[in-house]
């Protein structure tokens, strides 16, 4: 744990931060709005006692309630990770601003981030899925996307509720005929 | 107007099953041949073609054009897929050979100069994020295994690590020993094959077959060890699945008797190719600038000049204990992607013959209930693996599965670089860059 960078982030970043910098073990951990994220992550690359010049990881979050998007970074003159977390991204109309003009590595990082949440990425020039087929609908990686079956609860079928009670009315009523195969002759 | 035909009927088809296919010892009837012939365009069979069981190839024939059915959806997209005077485009994967996996490149060609690549993605994905999110925290670790099958004893261990984190396990020494040897061992066998393939991919037949013993060996002591060749399964939240063994470390003294002079051997056999290094030197150069704008992690970053390794850089495990180098290499080029691998094959015979002398008694697993429930929290662990940074963000609301399971992939972002590598080069080194990002389909496409 740096309680130095504490301190320097806290100087750098006074007025930009939502709540109190939380550490634990080798993370340091800041929460940002989404708007300010340009602005925090030009100053923590930049400044000259901050240096988080290597994009560890940026990756998007569906909490259920908000999405968010978290940022790894790493520095040559800290001994943190350093994490920061755009939070309270609306989960109707998800937009975040795009972290491409600092890193380019960004632009794929982004296009995951909007292929699994559809996270639209103010800024990316290139926002298009990646993983999924260009016609595909739904983000998979958002918390109300469920699996129609879980290997790991199967054995009791029905203590897992997504599985019946999701699917289309006629469809449930019929799903074992529907997921049967018809016998070889 | 070609009509739909009926259930066939095996009366009216002559003797044919519903299949098509002829009854055995049957004579096979005069008709025209109704599957296989799509390409026969004068026969008369087209009678078929709205028979859904059958694709001809001018329906499905978008799937080959390397233009997309679909208006372009980006700024960068109808850029890339408008033709400027004398392109042209060509289309490489996704079944190429040489493409490490399924890729698929899109290349804009001047001549047989490259323009720009579109590299499109996502054969292999099979959602594995959703698949551990829905699992309970043991079995995330065999479901992460197929990610980098080269190696994959190194996202094993970025998982635990950020699961260890995220419920404050502490390892013991010997577990964090033996994980050391393992993943050492398997640095070794993906650097070797890396220099075989890459030779392969430039046309020279003999260094895989001398890459192959080198990694047979080693992947035949790590299943004396682990039990699997391949997708070994192997750590544990809190340590190792098994202890040292007979066999495994007869097997690893044999082969560290030789190991070092055969490195060697290996590496000469590429090193004093002439051919080799002219079409290596100089090609597919990423600088340090636009390498860190990537966030280009591992060998190919070190071979711009930065030195980043996270077992220097943010220590995990016993590494700080360990002597090794990090080479670093100025020139950016293929080559110099090739010669820090070989450089870091030699680090990892010091750090396994370390490992050896300093292995301490003790037990390999951390006391852990069966059932795993971190309290909620965040944790990133991350670890280098042959390619890079392999990271993972776990997230904990108190459950026995996690909330969120992130992995960062090295090899994602090092191929993120190959449209602003290849413009510029030919086509022919199209490949040899690629394979000199060492990157594996398996990790890309999750």
């Amino acid at each position: 744990m740096d309680r130095n960078l504490k301190a320097r982030l806290e100087a750098r970043l006074n007025g930009y931060l939502r709540v109190p910098i939380y550490q634990r073990q080798d993370q340091t951990e800041i929460r940002v709005d989404p708007g300010n994220v340009p602005d925090v992550l030009r100053i923590v690359h930049d400044a000259v006692d901050l240096r988080f010049e290597i994009l560890a990881d940026l990756a998007g979050v569906d909490t259920g309630e908000v999405m968010q998007v978290v940022y790894h970074l790493w520095s040559p003159m800290s001994s943190d990770w350093l994490r920061i977390i755009a939070d309270g991204i609306s989960r109707e109309d998800p937009r975040a601003p795009s972290a491409t003009f600092l890193w380019q590595g960004a632009e794929w990082l982004e296009r995951e981030a909007y292929d699994m949440f559809g996270i639209i990425f103010e800024g990316n020039r290139d926002l298009r899925r990646i993983f999924m087929p260009p016609d595909y609908t739904s983000f998979p990686l958002r918390k109300d996307f469920l699996l129609p079956d879980d290997a790991a609860r199967s054995p009791g079928a029905g203590v897992r509720h997504v599985e019946r009670t999701h699917l289309p009315a006629d469809l449930a009523d019929n799903l074992d005929a529907a997921v049967r195969r018809a016998p070889a002759s | 107007m070609p009509t739909r035909k009926s259930a066939p009927d095996p009366s009216s088809e002559g003797g044919r099953t519903p299949c098509g296919e002829p009854h055995p010892g049957e004579p096979s009837p005069a008709e025209p041949q109704q599957f296989g012939s799509a390409h026969d365009v004068s026969s008369a069979s087209f009678a078929s073609t709205d028979d859904p069981r059958i694709m001809l190839d001018r329906e499905v024939g978008g799937l080959f054009d390397p233009i997309p059915p679909y208006p372009p959806q980006t700024e960068r997209e109808s850029e890339f897929y408008t033709l400027g005077d004398g392109e042209m485009f060509l289309n490489l994967g996704p079944h190429h050979p040489a493409t490490h996996g399924v890729l698929r490149l899109v290349l804009k060609l001047s001549g047989e100069q490259i323009v720009d690549v579109d590299p499109v993605l996502g054969y292999l994905h099979r959602g594995v994020e959703k698949i551990c999110e829905n699992s309970d925290y043991y079995h995330v670790i065999d479901q992460v295994d197929p990610l980098e099958y080269i190696s994959s004893l190194f996202q094993e261990w970025a998982a635990v690590l950020s699961f260890e984190k995220l419920m404050d396990v502490d390892v013991p020494p010997r577990a964090e020993y033996i994980r050391v040897l393992s993943g050492e061992l398997l640095r070794i066998a993906s650097h070797t094959l890396f220099q075989g393939f890459l030779a392969l991919d430039l046309g020279g037949l003999a260094p895989i077959l001398y890459s192959f013993i080198e990694r047979d060996e080693i992947v035949e002591m790590l299943a004396a060890l682990t039990g699997a060749r391949m997708l070994f399964n192997y750590f544990r939240i809190g340590g190792v699945n098994g202890d040292l063994n007979h066999e495994f470390m007869s097997r690893l003294g044999d082969w560290m008797s030789r190991a070092a002079s055969q490195t060697e051997a290996n590496a000469a056999l590429l090193n004093e190719n002439e051919i080799f290094v002219r079409r290596t030197r100089g090609v597919g150069v990423l600088d340090r600038a636009t390498a860190l704008r990537f966030g280009v992690t591992g060998g190919n970053l070190r071979a711009s000049g930065v030195p980043f390794d996270v077992r220097r850089a943010h220590p995990y495990s016993v590494y700080p204990d360990l002597e090794f180098n990090v080479p670093t290499r100025e020139e950016g080029d293929s080559l110099a992607r090739y010669l820090i691998r070989v450089d870091e094959v030699r680090e990892s015979i010091r750090i396994i013959d370390q490992c050896l002398h300093n292995m301490p008694d003790g037990p390999i697993m951390a006391k852990l209930p069966r059932l795993l429930r971190p309290r909620p929290g965040r944790a990133w662990g991350a670890v280098e693996g042959p390619r890079g940074m392999l990271g993972v963000y776990a997230i904990s609301d108190g459950s026995d599965q996690p909330f969120r399971f992130r992995i960062h992939d090295p090899s994602f972002v090092n191929l993120a670089t190959v449209p602003t590598l290849l413009p510029g080069n030919l086509l022919a080194d199209t490949m040899a860059i690629i394979a000199s990002l060492d990157p594996v389909m398996g990790g890309i496409d999750k």
